[in-house]
């Protein structure tokens, strides 16, 4: 139905309109500055890193010496423990009142490797991984999302 | 993608700072519905789809406004048609920008909606441009006609 003549006025057109009406020149940035600045908890949820093993003093306990610590929570009012050691990372999901067993776990790093696991009935995982670079967790439970900030190992 | 929204909306005739307006309520309602929206690819659509329904319930509640004298000169002078506008044209364009000029509205409409969609959604396009389905294909051909009618005859002036 379209022919390459058709298609050709149209090309001219779309040029045409873009050069004679463009976009105000901050039009962009001013959508982006309203999406952040929109409620998002809701939609996406942020897993906030409130401690980390390598922000504290070295462990006193031998042992733990070599494991890297995480505690995420999230504005619901869970939280995620999270331990790297040895060729594993385990955790536990906290004070989360849902079935434990349609909640996901996906750790990623940067250079692209991601491992996925399911919880057990109390909420604890773990996964067969010896990430590097830095990483982050993903939890995805009911109809939400929530991702944490890149951690570097 | 928010350039091309710009000018999906502003083909429904809006003013610049309305046209931001329902950019804005696009990127918005996109925040909170795309979690429902499956395939990532159908993201762009479903960008141009929604600022097309933004845009013309927009113009709806504008009619309903009933806007007074000054407003309505305002509407009937639309800046596109101003010489700063022709001015960044060269020769070629500036001579489609005339003979789409000479076009009705519809046809202005439906062919910027169209140059900007890869590929419409004439079911979408025919309940925002109230026009039957079945007539959109059509239509677009008999603009396109209209159009080169136009420049045709500007040629040969």
């Amino acid at each position: 139905m379209t022919t390459d003549d058709d298609t050709q006025l149209l090309d001219a057109l779309r040029d045409m309109w873009r050069r004679a009406d463009p976009p105000p020149p901050g039009l962009t940035a001013t959508m982006i500055a309203a999406v952040v600045s929109a409620d998002l908890d809701q939609e996406w949820e942020l897993l906030v890193l409130v401690r980390d093993s390598a922000q504290e003093p070295a462990a006193q306990v031998r042992g733990l010496a070599t494991a890297r610590m995480l505690y995420f929570t999230a504005a619901e009012g869970w939280s995620l423990d999270a331990e790297i050691d040895g060729g594993q990372v385990r955790g536990q999901l906290l004070d989360f009142d849902g079935d434990m067993g349609s909640v996901e776990v996906t750790v990623e790093t940067t250079d692209g490797q991601s491992w996925t696991t399911s919880l057990d009935e109390v909420g604890f995982f773990a996964i067969e991984a010896e990430p590097t670079g830095s990483l982050r967790f993903t939890v995805r439970l009911g109809g939400s999302v929530s991702s944490s900030v890149w951690v570097a190992l | 993608m928010t350039p091309v929204l710009w000018h999906v909306v502003r083909a429904y005739g809006h003013d610049r700072s309305s046209a931001e307006d329902v950019i804005q309520a696009t990127w918005l309602g996109f925040v909170r519905l795309h979690r429902t929206i499956a395939d990532p690819q159908a993201v762009a659509s479903w960008l141009i789809t929604s600022a097309r329904r933004g845009a013309a319930a927009h113009t709806k509640a504008a009619r309903r406004a009933a806007p007074v004298e000054d407003e309505a000169l305002a509407a009937a002078l639309p800046d596109e048609e101003s010489a700063e506008t022709v001015a960044v044209l060269d020769d070629e364009a500036a001579r489609l920008w005339g003979a789409v000029a000479t076009l009705d509205d519809r046809c202005r409409r439906l062919l910027r909606v169209i140059a900007f969609m890869d590929r419409p959604d004439y079911h979408a396009l025919s309940q925002d441009l109230d026009m039957p389905v079945g007539s959109i294909g059509p239509t677009r051909a008999r603009c396109l006609a209209k159009l080169r009618t136009a420049l045709t005859r500007g040629g040969e002036r």
